[in-house]
């Protein structure tokens, strides 16, 4: 890099640039400030608002320019502040001011005034700075404040009077603000790829804009905020606390799902959460954000919030202090057995948490009954752990961008992990052939270039067919498959039962599809996979892992930059909980609790005895618990709902004893016997993991109000109520100095190391930067096998009330289709249209029905599903017999949330399980309407 | 979906057939190079203007989304987005006709219309368009009756074509 550093000279100081920089990027390196509005760091050259202008020499050539789209040159000599420019910058300054209140930066008074104040200066009421939702905190102020505006009464300036629209979801959009600098255009194109937003008419009263100017609804958005948080005036702001300044901004990480996206947290004066914006800087989000980490963020500031603890007396929950609390649940976990307990942890607690939960689960409650809430892979990993050893990502999120290929089977990131799913656009957009392997239409099957259906259940042997195409066409990297791999030869031989011709009558995907699939992902260089495990048998998690581990590992896609797999599952911290032990077979640092040695190690490391029973996961807990097997729980329920992972309708069952800590009364709280009330990711200090192996460090930006705590401080204080020993924690970092000492992957890790940056482990040594790419050479000398597979007869669900397997899709939009925008009674828009269903011909004839006939869909009761529409029309495109689907709009997810009382939504976003439904013939809609005449 | 919403279940079939007549447009096309602009026009052909559901076919049909073909649509001062009338008159303002009275002229068809501006007729049937030369300078002042030229148009000879139009 050293050689081709370009040398020249801004404003009389030689600096240095790397080649391709441009001016603009250049100086900002180098600490020199040239004002700019369009120019956005990540996005590409746009050069609209010429706002950056520079003089620049190069070559004998003098010019003025544009510094965000010029290359830096070798010797050039660059002016930013020159008389010549000064003038040029006023000008651009002024026309922008032309159409732009600016009582804000023309005031003397601007630090004087509070927001409740009479303005002394005559200026329109609604062109005063108190009316901008983004006074005091815009980027257009603070760039132009640099130009020095003269003070003008009354202002001049012309309002053009657009319409504000205040009536989608989570967005205020006032266009009147706008200065078409078109950021939030590209962020919504370049960075998303989504293109909800463009730019409509042109020369004066070009503005940004949808399609028709309908509804953002339907145009597409996705509800991510990348456009609030590029916007550089108050002309797109969050409808939440849209008018509050921050007093802090605190740098921490998303909670809601394990991509663990880096935040800038805004708190306002009186402790309360105001605004979440992605951090630029972060390594896991690159910036960007989804609905739920930017709009489901406030409910630490719910007044609903638990205060203090609370004991059952006489039947009624009543406050006490935690010295009685702990007492009490001491007291009662006390009168159980071991294998009558459990413990289950929140899916978004801090590895600190999950630590001490697991640590008093063995140590003090001799149980290995501990499980985090949203945890499905802990038992996969115990029975894996010759292949990858690791439930997480094998390379880094934003790696994917470099992939070739990209497939994603049986998972919806974008709206489970949805920052996942930019870096799968962007490469499709670079080029990348996209593979989706789902038969629901998920938002990535629009950007798809196969998509391909395979019979619900036959995923596994599809993935087997397409390594058949791979080894069948000698398409393996023979150099890994040699250096790296054992059991080759029987995994070859187990493929050869993979006969193409009885692979495709199996999944119902056609020969050539599973070809072009193989080809694809076997002749693209690199490639990656992203699997989840929708609608896939539980019984069968390990061996669709084992499926996709084989094609990775059989084309050498596996310690190769842009190759890897990724799997999608949920709970912001799932992945630390199982590195730190918080699983059923998993002790502390993959050590298996059913090994004597390795319990012996542990036990010697932090004290106190390991048992060795089977322990219970999850599922099997919350189901003992309404069974009777176990009768005494320990749950920190912050963040997990089990209605919505399927687990129960209407929280967990009671126990005989239980004891939940929770930020919320909700229903599992209220009929606990001893709750605790929890701090929240805004009050907590502590580290996450998520699904790329990052560690990183979750900060405080409130002070705890009440009684609350943090989970490691409850279940520390718990355990030592108890007896239990080795407990006695300072501070989270001193819980975490001791998981460092027991999980070796973390060892060269402390909370001042991730403070700033998070680390990809392993990091075992002191100093370490970690691993961004696992098993990336030989010489850490782990070999790694293919495992057998063997080709699966579909299971065939004879049921007669409800004979169709529905798959239900969602997507962003389907300009296809009509779609009607209502407004509900809060003059909100909502999104209205006909669902269509698609029904196999056979199967249509059987029940009677035709194209654009209506039927009526009765649904095996699914709580935990989104729900489905009662109505839809017939479309005779279902590729398999036995099967349906019906796709709906994110629109109704968008709308949902913004009108659902929860106060703490995000966990509640329903998923999109496979359903058992029966179709009837209904009357067609105007049919119905004479019958109602 | 609810029963009492007629409108709703009178204006499928409607925008299903202009739906399926703007796939025949954009299928149609017989360039090899097909774009958004290029299946714009197509569909301007077909239809005269730019109707909601062809903006989201013709999404559809070059993999765009519905706000990039918008932009485009946008941009273009020719493309229209309700239906033209039967008959489109366009008056001429560049320099020659205005010199030779084009203002009276103009005035007159106003009145004539019922209309103070470019656009369609209360009843829909007719177009008013302005435009800056229709090249015939020569015949000066020029209106031009679904695209043939009249010249040396008066006040009352421009009011007698209206009127013939109106008969129509």
């Amino acid at each position: 890099m050293a050689d081709d550093t370009i040398k020249f000279t801004v404003d009389g100081q030689e600096i240095e640039a790397n080649p391709g920089q441009t001016i603009i990027q250049a100086a900002q390196d180098a600490g020199i400030y040239i004002p700019y509005l369009c120019y956005y760091p990540g996005m590409k050259p746009y050069g609209a608002c010429r706002m950056c202008v520079v003089s620049t020499e190069s070559g004998g050539r003098k010019g003025v320019q544009a510094s965000c789209t010029t290359p830096c040159a070798p010797d050039m000599v660059v002016e930013t502040n020159n008389e010549e420019i000064v003038e040029l910058r006023r000008g651009i300054t002024d026309l922008l001011m032309s159409e732009h209140p600016h009582g804000c930066l023309t005031c003397h008074r601007i630090e004087l005034c509070g927001p409740q104040d009479i303005c002394q200066r005559h200026v329109g009421v609604t062109d005063r700075c108190t009316i901008c939702p983004k006074n005091e905190r815009c980027e257009l102020k603070d760039t132009v404040r640099f130009m020095k505006l003269d003070m003008t009464t009354p202002l001049q300036y012309h309002r053009r009077n657009l319409p504000i629209h205040t009536d989608d979801p989570f967005y205020d959009r006032d266009y009147n603000l706008c200065i078409v600098c078109a950021r939030c255009v590209r962020a919504c194109d370049e960075v998303r790829g989504d293109t909800a937003l463009s730019l409509v008419s042109r020369s004066g009263v070009a503005l940004v804009g949808t399609s028709h100017g309908t509804s953002l609804l339907e145009s597409g958005c996705e509800f991510c905020g990348a456009c609030i948080d590029a916007c550089p005036t108050g002309a797109l702001v969050e409808r939440d606390y849209k008018w509050e300044k921050a007093s802090a901004k605190v740098s921490t990480i998303c909670t809601n799902c394990p991509v663990g996206c880096e935040f800038v947290m805004d708190v306002n004066d009186r402790n309360k959460v105001v605004r979440m914006t992605g951090d630029l800087s972060g390594e896991a989000g690159h910036g960007q954000a989804c609905f739920k980490g930017k709009f489901g963020y406030d409910y630490p500031n719910h007044v609903r919030r638990l205060k203090y603890p609370m004991v059952r007396i006489d039947g009624e929950l009543q406050r006490t202090t935690w010295e009685v609390a702990l007492g009490a649940a001491s007291e009662g976990l006390s009168k159980y057995l071991p294998e009558e307990r459990g413990v289950i942890l929140s899916p978004r607690g801090m590895n600190e948490d999950h630590y001490v939960g697991q640590k008093f689960a063995r140590t003090v409650l001799a149980t290995n009954n501990v499980d985090t809430g949203l945890n499905r892979s802990a038992e996969l990993l115990a029975t894996l752990h010759s292949q990858p050893g690791y439930g997480a990502a094998t390379n880094p999120i934003w790696g994917i961008e470099k992939s070739k290929c990209v497939v994603v089977v049986a998972g919806n990131p974008t709206e489970e992990q949805n920052v996942l799913a930019v870096p799968v656009k962007k490469a499709v957009r670079a080029g990348a052939r996209l593979i989706v392997i789902d038969s629901r239409e998920t938002e990535l099957t629009r950007y798809a270039t196969t998509w391909l259906r395979p019979r619900p259940g036959t995923e596994i042997t599809l993935l087997g067919g397409m390594a058949r195409v791979i080894v069948d066409e000698a398409m393996e990297d023979k150099d890994f498959v040699r250096d790296r791999l054992d059991g080759v030869d029987d995994f070859k031989r187990s493929i050869w039962s993979f006969d193409l011709m009885r692979v495709s009558q199996i999944t119902g995907v056609s020969e050539d599809d599973i070809r072009t699939a193989g080809r694809a992902y076997g002749t693209s260089n690199p490639s990656s996979i992203l699997h989840g495990s929708d609608g896939v048998d539980a019984d069968d998690h390990a061996d669709l892992l084992a499926a996709v581990m084989n094609l990775a590992l059989v084309t050498g896609n596996i310690g190769r930059e842009g190759g890897g797999v990724y799997p999608l599952f949920s709970g912001a911290n799932t992945q630390g909980g199982n590195d730190v032990g918080a699983a059923p077979s998993l002790l502390p640092g993959y050590r298996r609790a059913s090994s004597e040695a390795d319990r012996d190690a542990l036990s010697e490391a932090t004290g106190g005895a390991y048992p060795q029973m089977r322990g219970k996961a999850v599922r099997e807990m919350v189901g003992g618990a309404a069974a009777g097997t176990i009768k005494a729980l320990v749950v920190m329920a912050d963040g997990w709902n089990p209605d919505a992972a399927g687990m129960t309708t209407g929280g967990i069952a009671k126990p005989e004893f239980l004891v939940v800590s929770d930020a919320f009364m909700s229903e599992t709280a209220s009929r606990a016997d001893v709750v605790f009330p929890a701090a929240t990711y805004a009050e907590v200090s502590g580290t996450i993991t998520n699904l790329e192996r990052r560690v990183q460090k979750v900060n405080p930006g409130l002070e705890l109000r009440h009684e609350e705590r943090e989970g490691w401080r409850t279940l520390a204080g718990l355990a030592i109520t108890m007896g239990g020993i080795g407990f006695e924690y300072g501070s989270s970092s001193e819980v975490f100095d001791e998981i460092r000492k027991v999980v070796p992957d973390y060892a060269g890790l402390s909370h001042d190391r991730v403070e700033r940056r998070g680390i990809q482990t392993p990091a075992r040594e002191e100093g370490s930067r970690g691993t961004e790419i696992l098993f990336s050479s030989a010489e850490d000398g782990k070999r790694l096998s293919l495992v057998q597979m063997a080709i699966r007869e579909p299971i065939s669900r004879r049921d007669d009330e409800f004979p169709f397997t529905l798959a239900h899709g969602r997507v962003l939009l389907r300009p296809e289709e009509d779609v009607r925008i209502v407004r509900d009674d809060r003059d909100m828009n909502r999104v209205e249209r006909d669902t269509w269903i698609e029904v196999h011909p056979e199967d249509a004839s059987e029940i009677g029905v035709e194209y654009g006939d209506r039927v009526a869909i009765k649904v095996e009761t699914d709580a935990s599903a989104a729900p489905l529409p009662e109505f839809a029309l017939v479309r005779l495109s279902s590729p398999h017999r036995g099967f349906v689907a019906v796709t709906t709009l994110f629109a109704e997810v968008a709308t949902g949330i913004q009108d659902s009382d929860e106060i703490d939504g995000s966990p509640s976003v329903r998923g999109l399980p496979l359903r058992h439904v029966s179709l009837a013939k209904a009357p067609a809609l105007r049919e119905a309407g004479m019958a109602a005449d | 979906m609810s029963d009492g919403n007629p409108p709703s279940g009178d204006e499928l079939p409607a925008s299903a057939e202009l739906r399926k007549r703007a796939r025949t447009a954009l299928q149609s096309q017989q360039q090899p190079t097909v774009t958004v602009l290029s299946s714009l026009l197509a569909v301007q052909d077909e239809f005269h203007y730019v109707p909601d559901e062809a903006i989201e076919e013709t999404a559809t049909h070059v993999n765009a989304t519905i706000n990039d073909v918008w932009s485009v649509a946008s941009f273009y001062t020719n493309f229209r987005f309700t239906p033209p009338g039967e008959h489109t008159i366009d008056v001429c303002w560049g320099p020659s006709c205005h010199l030779n009275g084009a203002q009276n002229v103009i005035e007159r068809v106003h009145s004539e219309l019922g209309v103070d501006g470019e656009g369609e007729t209360a009843d829909g049937k007719l177009t008013l368009r302005y435009s800056t030369c229709l090249g015939a300078c020569a015949l000066a002042p020029v209106i031009a009756v679904d695209h043939h030229m009249k010249g040396r148009i008066s006040p009352d000879s421009a009011a007698a074509v209206v009127e013939g139009l109106k008969g129509a």
